[in-house]
Order: C-alpha cells, then structure tokens, then sequence
C-alpha cells in the first residue's frame, strides 16, 4: 500500500513544474499547457486526499474542476487565436502594447 | 519484493512527472502538447491506484479527449508547424527557480508535518454510484451551475473565433 | 425522496438567482431572433434584473440555507445583491453610450455577459461550500476575461484578456491546492464543517498560514489585492471602459464578499458575537495576512498611480488603493468594521461609476485616456469636467462627499479602544493625503492647464441622456455624503452573517 505523503509528494512536485512553466515560459500555449499541469497536481492531492479519507466529496470537486478547466481551455484558445489574427504572434514578449 | 502497486505507483509517477518536465522545457511546442497528453495519461493510472475510476474515465475523456485535442488545435492554427519551434526568453530563469524552490521547499515541509485527517480509504466499491447520487442529491445546483459555465465558454468561444 | 422536498423547497428561495438566469437566457434567445444592435436586450436584461431586485427584497430579513447547506440567505448576502444589481444596471447603461462598444463587431453579447457575471457575484455573495465558492468565483472570472477582450479587432483588448485568464487561471490554480489541503485536513468542504472541525483540533502553524496565503492568492487576485494585482492595470487599460467599470465595481465587489464570509466563518471559534466582535480560533491570524495585504494595496496603489499617465491605468491602481481600504474594515473583525466595509462599498460604487462614466464620455470624443491630452479640457466641457472634480475628490475622501463618510467610519472602526489598529487608521489617513495628489492631478490637468490652442477649440456637447446620467450619479456622490443615513442604516442592518449572532 503506497502512503498519502507518497501522493501528496508527487503533487507537490508537479505543482512546481506547472509553476516554473507559467514563469519562465514565454509562448502562451505552453504557459496553458503549465496551468493545465497545476491543475492536475491539484486534482491529484484532492484524489489522494478523498481516497484516504474514504469520502467522494472531493472527488465531486475534482468533476467540477476538470469541466471548468475544459471551459476555461476553450475560451483561452479563442483568446489565443483572436490574439494570433491581431497580432500574428503568441510569443508573450512580442505581446507588449501593454507593459507586461 | 515490494507490492505491486508500490511498482506500479514509482511507474506511475515516474511518467507523469518526467513528462511533465518535457513539457516546460522543451522547445518545440508540438513536443510540449504530446508529452502533457502522456503525463495526463500517467495521472489517470495514478487516479486508478486510488480507486476513482470514475475520475480516471473523466480525465481521459475530458482532458486527453477535449482540451489536450483543442491545445493541438491551437499550436496548428497558430504557428506553422515547420517552424514551430518559438524562441525563449531565459531572463528571469533564477528568480523563477528561487520562487518555485520556496513554494516547493514550504509545501513538502507542510505536506509532511501536518497530520492528515485519515479514516477508511476508499477500498474496491466502486464511486461512480456515489458520485452520481452526490451530484443529484446534495451537489445538484453546483452540477445546474456548471452548465452555466459551460454556456458561458461557448457563447465566448464562438464570439472570439466568429468571423468579422 | 426528502433530498426532493429540500432542493424543491430551496428552489422557492432561489429564485433572484432564477430571474437572472432566466434573464439571461431570454436574451440569449433574444439576441439570435434580433441578429442586429438593438436597445431591446438590454431592456430585457435591466428588467430581469428589477424582477430579481424585487425577489431579493423580499428576502431581507431571511436567514436561511439552500441546497443541502451550499448557499446560505442572509442580510449580508442581500446587501451584496443590491449592489451587484444596482452597478450592473449603471454599466448596461453606460454600454449604450461608450463609442468603444458600438465600434465593436460583436452586437448585443454584453448584456448576457453581464448577466452571467452578476449570477456568479450572486452566488459568490451567498455560498458557504468551498466548491460552490470555487464555481461562482471561476463563473465570474471567465465571463470577465471574455468581456475583457470585447472589441476584438482592437488589439489591446485581446492582449488584456489573455493576460487576465493567464493570471486568474493561475491564482485560481493556487487557491484550489489551498483549499485541497484544507479538505485533506478538515474532511470537509462546507466552511461551518470546516470551522467547526479547526476550533476543536490543533492546527500546525505552517499549514494553516500556507492554506490561508494560498487561498487568499486567488481571492485577492479576484479583489485585485497587492500582490496579486499584476493584471490590474494592463487589463484595466486594455479593456472597453464600461467593461474596466464593471470590473472594477461588481467584479471586486463580488471579491470582497467572498473574502469577508469565507474569513469570518471557516475560522470563527464560536458563533457567538460578544460586543459586536467576531470571536476567532485562537492560534489562526488570519489578520495579519489581511493586513499586510492591505497596507501593501494602500502603498502601492497609492504611490505607483502618481505617475500613469493614462486615466484608466490610474482609475486601475486607484481600485488597488481602494480595495486596501475596504478590506481594513475585515481586519478589524466586529461587526462595525464590518458595516464600514459595507458603507465604503457603496460609496465607491457610486463614486468610481461616476469617474469611469466621465472617463467613457472623453474617450468618446477624444479617442484616448492619456491625461496630457486632457489639459484645458475643462474649458470645453465645463459641466463633466466639474463632475469629474467631485468624482475625484469623493474617491480621495474629502468632506461632504460620499468618500468622506466611508474613511470616517474605516478609521472610526480601526480605532476602536484596545484593539491597537491605531497605527493602521494613521496609514490610511496618510494614504488618503498622497492619493488627493493624483486625483488632483487630473482636475488640474483639465482646468489649471491650457493647451496651446484651447482657446481656439470649440466646447464639446454631449447628447441630453449623458448629462442625465452623469446627474443622477452625482446626486448621490453629494447627497448621501451629507445625509448618510440611510446607507448607515442599511449597512448595519446588513452586517449579519448567516449562522453567527
């Protein structure tokens, strides 16, 4: 039997890989692609959490984060294509009429 | 000889995370996108090790399915795939590494100092049941909500990607 | 069977909420009958919202909890609703008027865009489940960064939405693994469980600050709180007006709610209030995470707005300042600091619609917020140029405008004897000095200042129905700040939180 502090561990560890990518990034699909990442470590411990608790709760929480995540991909990706048709580029630093 | 699902768990883990570091670091976006569908795909077999295999089923379906296919929409739509490989910016990589390294350092700390709430795990029932019964019972106006939230998605995305 | 009773018995006391939905469907339907720009939907969606405001008033003294405990009715949430409702009825209006929008290619999306905010702003006002409180907040976060890139074909609009949904995906990213780790801890998801479960087990210090700074990320993101306020101004700047308008007012206001509930309940000792103060689990301090958020608002939103030169990137870290303010009325943790969070609350409200309606009319006419165009402009258009000086001055706090009565009872509140926030009303009060610098700035901008040929430039005139809003926005700036009674009034009835008396 694999420990909680095993999971939470692993979940941990992908949280900061998702962390690092949001920051050091700079192509925006990939920065989408690190939050993805966080949001799975978060899924994850929640998982591991409701499995050992023996409780489905954070399970359900769990649903409701993966249909807002497939909600939010959706309209990130229109953003980044209307942004792309505009601009012709997802490059963040090349994104800077604004101070970034 | 250790069990099966400790070797199944290293395995496991060792999935998702060695491609979850392709995917922040590789170069070439289209690596990225492949590598975030097998790191999703080891966190389904880790869902499965701990018996959500309604979650499991869920994030195959969901993420592999819907968003990694609409990720690889994007990177086609957006870049050309011969040269999609996209200069990066390596300024602010020891900041970042110093900021990650504290969160990282804080969560194992607290991750492995506070005493979790444990009761019964979950043994082999299966959730789905429970699940289901949990959405239409006590979850059932978060469950109402999200296809609200569902809506919203898909009145924004047509509205960004219609034609002028 | 009695899950079937309760969710029919919750479904009568929903029904604010239903009318907003049911609004925005209809327009919805509405929309794709009419296929052109038509004043229709937004009439359709300001009625819906009446209806609602009818439904919500005849829940004032209500105190009851919905749906197998995932929202609660309370005073405190009704207040809230009124002012969602009011400010987003203020901003369908000010879409009729902002140029930015009817140069959009997009029709008459906004007004169920901003119908789905104001049902997520409800909910996040009313809900006690950490899923529900997740869900409402993600609800009106992805409506916001739709509506943050509305004129799409503008290139800074798209930029400022990408840059919000990046930022608030990933502060939501960090409040959900804050309150992962509080359901790995309490095995609960409902903040009464939650509470109750934290007074009655020794929490770890570490764990509790990390889960409180966590989840605070993602709801100060929300209220656009130091230091999670990086895309305020891009996104301020870049957005339509009335969009910036409505996220500055419903959008943070609809932050501060959330905040303030999930603060005061998940860690309340007991649900007694003993002289109107909020007894707190001993050991959780959760106040100094509010205060250093707070007094790092106040600062920088303060000092950095003394050099923008674009009038919405200064109204975007005068919000910052703003949101410091408030949420010194929750550090105080009584039912006092309370009402004067809520009255400052509904001073903005009025005072920052006025300033961004004066903001939508000269960018109409000058097709740019850059403060050194604005020079002389006071000359040509001396009646918004006027209101724009009250406007300025309300949100610095003078005397005899709204502003003025909210820091009154910010500070009368942090003062209290013994509580030793006597240091924290000083820094506000200072704070209050170095804004009226750069409210100043932009009324001497328009009248102390002449452009070479103002003189030779013609006055500018806007059309009967402007005039008539802008009035009816002043009216209150003044009137209430001279006859606050009522909003006093309100606001203490309404600083009653469900569960806690």
């Amino acid at each position: 039997m694999v420990e909680l502090n095993y999971y939470l561990g692993l979940s941990s560890i992908l949280f900061a890989i998702g962390v690092i990518g949001v920051l050091v990034r700079r192509n925006a699909i990939i920065i989408f692609m690190s939050i993805e990442l966080m949001f799975n470590s978060i899924n994850l411990s929640l998982i591991s959490f409701s499995s050992f608790l023996g409780d489905v709760t954070g399970q359900i929480l769990v649903f409701f984060i993966i249909a807002v995540a497939a909600a939010e991909a959706a309209i990130g990706l229109a953003i980044i294509i209307a942004l792309f048709r505009n601009k012709g580029t997802v490059n963040i630093d090349e994104i800077n009429i604004l101070k970034w | 000889m250790p069990e099966l699902t400790t070797i199944l768990f290293y395995i496991f883990a060792f999935i998702t995370v060695g491609f979850a570091i392709i995917v922040v670091s590789t170069k070439n976006v289209m690596y990225s996108a492949v590598s975030l569908f097998m790191s999703l795909f080891g966190i389904a077999a880790l869902f499965l090790l701990l018996r959500a295999d309604f979650l499991a089923l869920t994030q195959v379906m969901v993420y592999i399915g819907g968003i990694l296919v609409l990720l690889i929409f994007g990177i086609m739509l957006t870049t050309k795939i011969t040269d999609a490989e996209i200069k990066t910016n390596n300024l602010s990589y020891i900041p970042a590494a110093f900021f990650t390294t504290g969160i990282f350092v804080i969560l194992i700390f607290v991750l492995y100092t506070t005493k979790w709430n444990q009761k019964t795990p979950i043994q082999n029932e299966e959730t789905i049941s429970q699940i289901g019964k949990a959405l239409l019972s006590s979850y059932v106006l978060p469950f109402e909500i999200a296809s609200i939230v569902l809506l919203v998605a898909l009145v924004g995305a047509i509205m960004f990607s219609r034609k002028k | 069977m009695n899950n079937f009773t309760e969710i029919l018995k919750s479904i009568n006391s929903f029904l604010p909420e239903l009318s907003v939905i049911t609004t925005l469907l209809l327009c919805l339907i509405a929309d794709i009958i009419i296929r052109k720009k038509s004043p229709i939907v937004t009439i359709i969606a300001i009625a819906g919202l009446l209806v609602s405001a009818y439904f919500v008033y005849m829940q004032s003294a209500v105190q009851e909890s919905l749906f197998s405990g995932m929202l609660v009715i309370d005073p405190f949430a009704v207040f809230f609703k009124y002012l969602f409702i009011l400010s987003s009825i203020i901003i369908l209006i000010f879409f009729e008027f902002s140029n930015e929008i009817k140069e959009s290619t997009h029709k008459n999306e906004y007004s169920y865009l901003i119908l789905s905010l104001v049902l997520g702003a409800f909910l996040m006002a009313s809900s006690v489940n950490l899923l529900m409180m997740y869900l409402s907040l993600e609800l009106a976060s992805l409506t916001s960064y739709i509506l943050a890139g509305y004129s799409k074909s503008e290139k800074k609009s798209s930029e400022s939405s990408m840059k919000y949904l990046i930022y608030g995906a990933a502060s939501s990213g960090i409040m959900l693994y804050g309150m992962s780790l509080l359901y790995g801890f309490t095995g609960s998801l409902d903040i009464y469980e939650i509470s109750r479960y934290l007074a009655t087990n020794p929490t770890p210090n570490a764990f509790i600050y990390l889960t409180m700074i966590m989840i605070a990320a993602g709801l100060g993101y929300k209220t656009s709180s130091v230091p999670f306020h990086f895309w305020t101004p891009d996104v301020y700047e870049g957005s339509p007006t009335p969009v910036t308008a409505f996220l500055a007012v419903t959008s943070s206001a609809a932050g501060f709610s959330l905040i303030t509930r999930l603060f005061l309940t998940t860690f309340l000792g007991s649900t007694q209030i003993v002289d109107g103060a909020f007894s707190i689990i001993a050991g959780i301090h959760w106040q100094e995470i509010i205060i250093v958020i707070s007094v790092a608002s106040m600062i920088v939103g303060n000092f950095v707005a003394i050099w923008q030169k674009s009038l919405k990137r200064l109204l975007g870290y005068s919000s910052i300042a703003q949101g410091g303010y408030m949420l010194a009325g929750l550090v105080v943790a009584d039912t006092i600091g309370l009402t004067a969070m809520l009255i400052y609350l509904s001073a903005y409200l009025f005072m920052n619609l006025g300033a961004f309606f004066v903001t939508i009319l000269i960018v109409n006419k000058l097709g740019t917020d850059d403060i050194e165009q604005m020079k002389g402009l006071g000359y040509r258009l001396p009646f918004v140029g006027v209101a724009m000086a009250v406007f300025m001055l309300a949100l610095s706090g003078i005397p005899a405008t709204v502003g003025f009565i909210g820091k009154f009872y910010l500070v009368t509140a942090l003062m209290k004897p013994g509580a030793g926030y006597l240091w924290f009303a000083i820094v506000l009060m200072l704070n209050s000095v170095v804004s009226l610098f750069f409210y100043l700035k932009v009324v001497k901008s328009m009248f102390l200042e002449r452009a070479d040929n103002t003189d030779e430039l013609p006055g500018i005139k806007f059309s009967v129905q402007s005039y008539i809003i802008l009035i009816l926005l002043l009216i209150p700036t003044i009137f209430f700040g001279l006859y606050f009674g009522p909003i006093v009034k309100l606001a203490e009835s309404s600083a009653v939180l469900f569960g806690i008396r």
